[in-house]
């Protein structure tokens, strides 16, 4: 597949990239490791003038601890995140949805920032141009109707990191630098809950740090997909829980993530929190699987991972 | 556009070229060097085909850009035999019967290559788990997996 003419530049520092950002008033897009941007591309779905390459950006590398938070660098890839000593040990979610993220060589090129501000996806949206023209613009391509829900006045489509689901069950938050200067955000702000345009960042604004309190945890992540690799999910549950007070996240269905406090550790409490995610789920048919089927997987999916994270607890 | 100067290193020769900036490695690759073993089947990442090593590491040759690997190290299926001799996973895979239509053969191959060069003794599970970031049409996966397991048995001394 042939991609669309644009400009290539290397930004040497996140100042330089914002610069450049600016220089390209607004027809720019950042690119990391491109497994979910070119293919976007290519496809005609953004369409760039420049792509401000930020792999050159050593600050954007680094990955340690530091009083008492666990620091990482956006650009750190998948890979190496995951094979990170802390991981497994202090963050059981996240370490099982690191490894559940796509495959191996995806990981090995793909950016934990990259992952978490990743499009939105949808079975009628992520086509060709032509496929798309054939069948007529959505919300998310600027047109006006959803193609999978008639008469809907917003977009469905879902969000697909793996990753955001754990992090924000470990209270995960994030440093972003823009045009307007530098600022600070829990991880759920981010996303506006509109799948025409997902995020609550600023234009120009790039994500420099992402940082997770060092605490050990006890927790599970459990995907729904077809296969068991490669695949996007159909619908994640990420649970951690610390100091006897669980955080449930159940993403995949919609364009946000939907995050409950799991207060009561009984088997009481779990089936009253698997219950509310599978009541307050709004799955539509715009996956491979059924709506039906992921909605009650919501209430499956949480109770096993809740069982599981307590089970490790012990 | 404007074209951009890139050098980088593949199957040990030291090449350059002027590209676009929207050219893909995957291009680069078949179109001006003739290296035709990397396949493009689904151009968007999901399927492997394309994957050749950079700088040791497997890429999705079709994700990336050129001008990103300015001054990189690249090795594709060409560079793998020595001397005229195959490398031993191309014996293996050969031996094995892991390849039927061969599409998929060249991916699969660097995808394996790469898993050796890091882990010279891998456990079945180890490859499967590997060999899943690519994807067989014809879905030939078990004798895929014998091959790159009966490579590492014969040990693959690197290179």
């Amino acid at each position: 597949m042939i991609l669309p003419a644009f400009e290539y530049k290397k930004a040497e520092d996140v100042a330089s990239a914002i610069a450049l950002y600016e220089k390209a008033k607004g027809q720019a897009r950042y690119l990391a490791g491109g497994t979910d941007l070119v293919p976007l591309v290519k496809l005609r779905l953004s369409t760039p003038g420049t792509l401000i390459d930020l792999k050159g950006i050593e600050q954007l590398k680094t990955l340690s601890s530091q009083r008492g938070s666990l620091v990482i660098g956006p650009n750190v890839t998948l890979f190496e995140f995951k094979n990170h000593e802390l991981v497994r040990d202090y963050f059981p979610a996240l370490w099982e949805s690191l490894e559940a993220t796509s495959c191996e060589t995806l990981q090995m090129r793909g950016t934990i920032g990259g992952n978490l501000l990743q499009n939105t996806r949808c079975l009628l949206y992520n086509k060709s141009l032509e496929w798309r023209t054939a069948r007529g613009f959505c919300y998310k391509m600027g047109g006006e109707t959803c193609n999978v829900v008639p008469k809907a006045t917003a977009c469905f489509s879902n969000y697909c990191s793996d990753n955001a689901l754990s992090l924000l069950s470990l209270g995960a938050s994030l440093k972003l630098a823009g045009p307007e200067g530098e600022r600070k955000v829990k991880l759920e702000k981010i996303f506006s809950g509109n799948g025409r345009d997902p995020f609550t960042l600023k234009p120009g604004e790039i994500l420099t740090e992402i940082r997770v309190p060092l605490k050990k945890s006890a927790g599970a992540y459990e995907k729904l997909r077809v296969r068991n690799a490669i695949d996007y999910p159909l619908l994640g549950v990420a649970v951690s829980i610390q100091d006897g007070k669980g955080r449930v996240c159940v993403g995949g269905i919609g364009p946000a993530p939907k995050v409950y406090d799991l207060k009561d550790l009984s088997g009481a409490g779990l089936k009253e929190v698997a219950e509310q995610a599978r009541q307050e789920a709004r799955p539509v048919a715009n996956t491979t699987l059924s709506a039906g089927y992921r909605k009650k997987m919501v209430q499956v999916l949480t109770e096993r991972a809740i069982k599981r994270a307590m089970k490790e607890g012990k | 556009m404007k074209s951009i100067k890139v050098s980088f290193r593949v199957n040990d020769e030291p090449v350059a070229f002027q590209v676009k900036p929207y050219e893909t490695l995957l291009e680069t690759l078949r179109e001006r060097l003739d290296l035709i073993g990397s396949k493009e089947a689904c151009g968007l990442g999901s399927c492997g085909a394309c994957t050749v090593l950079v700088d040791g590491i497997p890429l999705r040759s079709c994700l990336v850009l050129t001008p990103e690997v300015d001054g990189a190290s690249i090795t594709t299926v060409e560079g793998l035999a020595r001397d005229g001799n195959l490398h031993p996973l191309q014996e293996s895979f050969m031996e094995k019967g892991a390849v039927q239509c061969g599409f998929c053969t060249s991916g699969m191959i660097m995808t394996a290559k790469a898993l050796l060069d890091r882990n010279p003794k891998p456990t079945q599970k180890d490859v499967v788990k590997t060999m899943s970031s690519n994807i067989c049409r014809c879905t030939g996966y078990k004798k895929i997996v014998e091959a790159v397991l009966d490579a590492a048995a014969k040990g693959t001394s690197k290179g």
